[in-house]
């Protein structure tokens, strides 16, 4: 252990060399998302399992989707993505209005799509135990709204550095926005194939 | 007190945990009371919430969050003054560090920490099975055991000590300061410890420990007591450790390697763990979901598994398989790695095939993923499935063969130094030999549904994960032990250590092949008097295989208090690790070195992986500027370069 001691006054942390054309946090960002794919994948295959292997009706009787509120709500989300772009475009060229006003409306719609979610839970009618189909559908959309949660948490916090003035246009000054972004937008994608495999199919 | 309880540190992480608990108590009960449930207080569901709230209040409390806390406040960021960063005294590694060599050893010291847990358990049934009958522990506390034994050693040790080794020795290996992510690293460390603790705590909860093995198999861990909900958020907590560092390596290796190093000059155990974080970060949320579907099933009353309501238990197994079979490859991956180290090293020759062994690398983990239903050949799947998971289990013999016969390549001819990480490096490949060869016969689907769940299956996978993983474990624990301590261990001890592991696993473990043909069970605390003298032997084979660990610990223990002082290249190596001191200074290099050629050209005459000083004098001068002292001669010159960087 007293090995370490002569080895402190060795300076400063050296700067890593860069050995590929990739922000680092964007790349960890994306491996992240990745994973969270797999982790989606995982109760996709429970879907696969009971709907397409075993051939149980998707829903049972009585257990009906509201379709056109979802689909409602989809298109909410989804212009929440060009929100978000708007406000990573706005920072790159400048316009810092832009931004602010992009994160907000961004906040606000997802939250929108939170609150109309919750509300589709409580007005279904059926619980997760009532059924095999219920608790893949719960499962799924409930993984998905735990996303847009952390995704809005993220968010605020963007929203609330743009508001004190920190972000520019400068390629390393606004990573913060656009990771945050890019975590978003796998949120509205991820929702695409969540409303595709359990409403529309 | 009061100023204890506001810095990180452990007064503040116990103070934390009991906040945790009472807000579990809170939510459980309040929402109880309010959503006009039964009124009395259900502890089995304040128990299974604070298995969340109280490991989160500890990573709180012992510092993991504090930057991020400060982040998501909106300050200003702040220049890190890395005071978090490198041990100054032994108390350090007990603390929230962010220096990948302290994490590195953190890693280490836990996860054999657990590795002894989990081999008491194993002495513990082995003695149950000395004899025919009931000796020592009823059925369920059986049970209980060797789940806990596997569940201990898969997510535990195996899994998180490769990502130890690794935390340490491949940011030096790649010429890098740290890790990309360092704090990120240290929260991957510290779910460790607290996964490990929830599985050992499952043995007091009422019911005791989990019994279904480490497969936790639907529909019968949905009614199984207390502590299968204690193995399921472990489980969760020990994924998401491998997950963030698999991140983390993988950004590493893609971003911050030294300039020169292109991925075709890069150290084997670099590619060895490019694969597996490829293949953790694809595989490992499977497990996170199939636990929690059997949480939700549990603790939410969901019916993913329910016959009765629809749901289909066959379903568990394909998820769980689907990462649990790519996870036999991310517990011997980085274990081949460092074999491909220590032999090229030891035995001073180039690595016979290099591409060859980093495509092979990649062949697993793409083949990996197309035979997880070999597991489940006598589950009630589809036929259609069995014979194409035949086939590819089959063809993944082809790129472990080419690894095999590149490392018998990379010794012929070569100068074998018989030094203790060498006898491991001989031990793994005798000993995964055989048991990627009882592998290929178990991948035969009669043959498997004749010997499906007997002791045959249990002497595979114990020749594959311990005479081959735990040996490479072990190869380099020795290999790189006077770079991690700075000091050296002791030859002898090591050998003995060797011989008496060698023989006794192999008196434990091979007479369990023919136990197996004769068709005794696995997984059960009872069996027929005819396998009587071969469980007697076994037994006893296995306290020796017992004892030789602990020639293991005295050998590191004493060593690293008093062993004598390492150089800085005890083994004449290339590897960037050992151009810098022993330990290495804090951030591993005062400057990052030039990498000008392959790692293992060995017995090449000028050859050079890495420099320290800019490329032009060393085109111009062919003998080795004193202040340059990189690589060894190519002759195997006394080990004069004692480069702490201070040049």
């Amino acid at each position: 252990m007293e090995a370490h001691a002569a080895h402190d006054d060795h300076g400063h942390m050296p700067v890593a060399n860069s050995s590929a054309n990739v922000n680092r946090e964007w790349l960890g960002m994306v491996l992240f998302i990745t994973s969270e794919l797999m982790l989606f994948g995982s109760f996709f295959a429970a879907y696969f399992f009971i709907r397409v292997v075993q051939g149980d009706p998707w829903m049972p009787e009585g257990q009906e989707l509201p379709k056109y509120v979802a689909m409602a709500n989809s298109a909410i989300l989804f212009s929440s993505s060009a929100t978000m772009h708007w406000a990573l475009e706005g920072i790159k060229h400048n316009n810092r209005k832009a931004l602010k006003t992009g994160l907000v409306l961004t906040i606000l719609l997802g939250a929108t799509f939170f609150g109309i979610q919750v509300s589709e839970y409580v007005h279904l009618g059926f619980l997760p135990k009532d059924s095999a189909q219920a608790s893949v559908f719960f499962s799924l959309t409930g993984l998905h709204g735990a996303h847009v949660v952390v995704g809005l948490i993220i968010l605020i916090v963007v929203a609330n550095r743009a508001f004190k003035g920190h972000y520019g246009p400068e390629k390393e000054k606004h990573w913060g926005v656009e990771i945050p972004g890019l975590y978003w937008h796998f949120v509205d994608v991820m929702w695409l194939f969540v409303f595709t495999t359990l409403y529309l199919l | 007190m009061a100023a204890s309880l506001r810095s990180p540190g452990w007064y503040r992480a116990a103070f934390s945990m009991a906040i945790g608990w009472v807000v579990a108590f809170v939510l459980v009960t309040g929402l109880r009371l309010i959503l006009g449930w039964q009124q009395e207080i259900s502890w089995e569901s304040i128990t299974t919430v604070s298995l969340i709230t109280v490991p989160v209040a500890f990573l709180y409390g012992i510092g993991c969050m504090d930057y991020w806390l400060y982040w998501l406040s909106g300050k200003p960021t702040k220049v890190d003054d890395h005071a978090d960063h490198g041990a100054r005294k032994w108390q350090d590694y007990f603390h929230f560090n962010t220096d990948h060599k302290v994490i590195g050893i953190q890693y280490i010291c836990t996860t054999f920490f657990f590795f002894l847990i989990g081999g008491m358990l194993a002495m513990v049934f082995r003695a149950e099975l000395i004899a025919p009958g009931m000796q020592f522990v009823d059925a369920q506390t059986f049970n209980g055991l060797f789940s806990s034994h596997a569940a201990l050693m898969i997510f535990l040790f195996m899994v998180p000590v490769f990502a130890g080794i690794a935390n340490y020795v491949l940011p030096l290996m790649l010429g890098a300061p740290d890790m990309a992510f360092p704090r990120l690293n240290a929260l991957s460390f510290w779910f460790l410890p607290i996964a490990g603790v929830m599985m050992c705590l499952s043995f007091i909860v009422p019911g005791g420990a989990f019994a279904t093995g480490w497969t936790a198999y639907a529909p019968l861990s949905m009614n199984a007591p207390m502590g299968q909900t204690f193995f399921s958020i472990a489980a969760q907590f020990a994924g998401s450790s491998s997950i963030l560092t698999a991140i983390n390596f993988l950004v590493t290796i893609i971003t911050m390697r030294a300039p020169g190093m292109t991925f075709w000059r890069m150290p084997l155990l670099g590619w060895a763990n490019f694969a597996t974080s490829l293949l953790v970060v694809l595989a490992t949320p499977f497990v996170a979901g199939s636990q929690f579907m059997i949480l939700f099933d549990r603790a939410l009353g969901m019916n993913f598994f329910d016959a009765a309501q629809g749901g289909d238990s066959v379903m568990y197994q394909h998820v769980f398989w689907f990462y649990s079979h790519p996870a036999v490859y991310i517990m011997v991956l980085p274990g081949f790695g460092i074999i491909s180290e220590v032999i090229s090293t030891h035995a001073r020759k180039p690595v016979f095939g290099y591409r060859m062994m980093a495509f092979s690398l990649l062949a697993i983990i793409v083949l990996g993923f197309a035979v997880w239903a070999h597991h489940m050949f006598v589950a009630p799947m589809q036929n259609w499935i069995r014979i194409p998971m035949m086939l590819t289990t089959m063809l993944i013999a082809v790129p472990t063969g080419v690894k095999v016969f590149s490392w018998l390549g990379t010794m012929w001819g070569g100068v074998i130094h018989m030094r203790t990480p060498m006898y491991w490096a001989f031990g793994f490949i005798t000993m995964f030999v055989l048991g990627g060869i009882s592998g290929v016969m178990l991948a035969v689907v009669p043959f498997d549904i004749a010997v499906s769940d007997t002791y045959f299956v249990v002497a595979h996978f114990h020749y594959v994960l311990f005479g081959g993983s735990l040996f490479t474990i072990f190869a380099g624990i020795y290999h790189w032990f006077p770079k991690m301590t700075g000091r050296m261990y002791n030859e002898s001890l090591g050998k003995w250590h060797f011989w008496l592991t060698f023989i006794s696993f192999n008196g434990t473990f091979g007479p369990q092949h023919l136990v197996g043909l004769e068709g005794m069970p696995r997984r059960v605390a009872d069996y027929a008097e005819q396998f009587a003298a071969w469980n007697m032997f076994i037994s006893i084979s296995s306290f020796v295989l017992g004892a030789s660990v602990l020639i293991f610990l005295y050998n590191m223990i004493y060593s690293w208090r008093s062993g004598p002082i390492a150089p800085a290249n005890p083994w004449h190596a290339h590897t960037l690790e050992w151009q810098v001191s022993s330990p290495p200074p804090m951030f591993n290099f005062d400057e990052v070195p030039t990498v000008v050629g392959h790692p293992y050209e060995y017995g090449v005459p000028g050859a050079r992986h890495g420099i320290f000083k800019e490329p032009e004098p060393v085109v111009a001068t062919v003998g080795a500027p004193a202040e340059e002292t990189v690589a060894e001669g190519a002759t195997g010159a006394d080990d004069t370069s004692s480069t702490d960087g201070d040049a």
